[in-house]
């Protein structure tokens, strides 16, 4: 199972439906970091509004595909949250420290827009 | 039991009950003349005195002991009223059989002793287990009242809400605190929440660890949180704890909180055009004059 | 007390299945969405333990009825090599696998009782029970 990934411009959209396992989140590491490549995007948005489950795993994955991106020059939004995973992120110890965040996706691209400068 | 105190105190009652009375009484005067009325004090004292000799005869009756501790508990008598009339009674009657006795020696005060004892022990046990139980009883619907007004969001404009907290935090309200900040600001959107700690009496080490951990999940979730209502003192203990509070935005005052959110939130306050210029209209013509 | 059932946890996908049985029987007794999350995490946490230290195990589910209160419980039982040094595991940060650490600490966080039995060569047995609230 892979995770679709669209392009808008100069961004990557990616919007997370199904419940992930460990394969598809470490696929999805790799596809995505292979679409900035492709594509020289500059900025991305994660949507995880769907996601109900968040694990110490998981977590891991995104707080890495986020350095990574920064690596090559994108940076990455995480949005939409749940509050019953925030919290239960917070209860396992997994901060997710500098890793920007927004409510939800249109939030989420008006960051972009402010952190990149027009 | 030794019956043959029993007996004595018993055969002797109406001296016993006028020693106690008088004693008690003494003893209540200092605490309950403002708030009772004698008659009621003597009715109580009376009733009290007859409980403790019916328990004495035998008839420890549980269901009368219950109602008495029920009428004091409604009265908002202290606990101490029970303990302290039962300590004049143990010594009244010790002192009166003493009297009594020609000869004395040290297995008759023992078996004396330990046969009032067994008057008094059972009493005092079942009277405080009643009180206890009802002090249980407040605790735990006060528990329930204080959850109910646990954690108030308020959304005060677009994209802005404010959650003020009153009272100390531990574990249990924390979560409760935490779950409906982030269900709040998910409802209404906030960008900015602003956590007004002015009603927390004090701020340690653990209320600070649950104030950052709402504010990480509350970064979390895509918002910002900033901490306000910090007075001095809680600052100290902030530093002097070696908190690091350094990630989050924090201001003494709702109001400079609410100022810095306008700020996140690309907005500011404009005084109305009208009044400044007509205040510079009266200025003017207090000039011209 | 309630008949319990069992997951076995073979594969990656097991863990998924796992999570997803714990999180409906929480929803089923009335556990709120944030304690659904805690639970389903836990589970996550205690089945991936399974999948990468042990060779196999299982995740079984408990309905804990008493008479003031009702909670679900969760054991994790594997036939792997046991954990030498359980203060050690326990301690936050402290990964064998490269992940972030927070497995163990962070699941006994996520829950209101967390119990742990170890033999070396032997297996470990995980038991944690979430209080309805």
């Amino acid at each position: 199972m892979r995770i679709p990934i669209l392009k808008l411009h100069d961004y990557l959209l990616i919007s997370i439906q199904t419940e992930i396992d460990d394969n598809t989140a470490i696929q999805f590491q790799e596809d995505l970091l292979g679409k900035i490549h492709q594509t020289g995007s500059t900025g991305v948005v994660i949507d995880l509004t769907s996601v109900e489950i968040i694990d110490s795993f998981i977590a891991k994955v995104l707080g890495d595909v986020v350095t990574m991106s920064d690596l090559m020059g994108a940076k990455v939004v995480l949005t939409g949250i749940q509050p019953a995973v925030a919290v239960t992120l917070i209860d396992l110890g997994v901060h997710l420290k500098d890793v920007p965040t927004a409510l939800n996706l249109e939030q989420g691209l008006i960051k972009l827009h402010q952190e990149l400068g027009d | 039991m030794d019956s043959k105190f029993g007996k004595i105190l018993l055969d002797n009652s109406d001296v016993i009950i006028q020693k106690w009375i008088d004693e008690i009484e003494m003893l209540n005067g200092f605490n309950y003349s403002d708030s009772v009325s004698d008659e009621l004090l003597e009715s109580t004292n009376r009733e009290f005195v007859n409980i403790i000799f019916s328990s004495i005869k035998d008839e420890g009756d549980t269901k009368r002991l219950k109602e008495f501790s029920e009428k004091l508990i409604n009265l908002g008598w202290k606990v101490s009223y029970i303990t302290d009339g039962l300590q004049v009674f143990r010594r009244v009657s010790i002192d009166f059989i003493l009297q009594q006795s020609d000869q004395i020696d040290t297995s008759y005060i023992s078996d004396l002793l330990q046969s009032v004892d067994e008057w008094i022990e059972p009493l005092i046990r079942q009277l405080v287990n009643e009180f206890s139980g009802n002090w249980e009883n407040i605790l735990s619907l006060q528990r329930v009242a204080l959850q109910e007004l646990s954690a108030p969001l308020i959304p005060v404009m677009d994209n802005i809400t404010v959650m003020p907290l009153v009272g100390t935090i531990d574990t249990e309200r924390a979560k409760l605190i935490m779950e409906n900040l982030l269900e709040g600001v998910m409802n209404h959107n906030s960008e900015v929440v602003l956590i007004d700690i002015t009603g927390v009496p004090v701020v340690d080490t653990m209320v600070a660890h649950h104030i950052i951990q709402a504010a990480e999940a509350v970064r979390l979730v895509g918002s910002t949180c900033i901490l306000v209502g910090i007075r001095p003192e809680i600052a100290q203990t902030i530093v002097n704890l070696g908190i690091d509070l350094s990630k989050f935005p924090t201001k003494s005052s709702l109001r400079k909180g609410f100022i810095k959110a306008l700020e996140l939130t690309d907005r500011k306050i404009i005084s109305t055009e009208e009044k400044d210029t007509s205040i510079e209209q009266m200025i003017e013509s207090l000039g011209r004059e | 007390m309630a008949p319990k059932f069992c997951v076995d946890i073979k594969q990656e996908w097991d863990i998924v299945k796992a999570r997803q049985l714990g999180r409906d029987r929480a929803r089923e007794i009335g556990f709120g969405t944030v304690d659904q999350a805690r639970l389903a995490t836990a589970i996550s946490e205690l089945a991936r333990n399974i999948y990468l230290y042990a060779d196999s195990g299982k995740i079984c589910f408990e309905i804990t009825d008493e008479t003031d209160r009702k909670g679900i419980c969760v054991i994790s039982l594997d036939t792997g090599p046991g954990i030498q040094n359980i203060s050690r595991v326990m301690e936050d940060g402290y990964s064998t696998s490269g992940g972030l650490g927070a497995g163990l600490p962070g699941v006994k966080r996520l829950v209101d009782q967390f119990d742990i039995q170890s033999e070396e060569e032997k297996g470990t047995e995980i038991r944690v029970i979430k209080w309805l609230r």
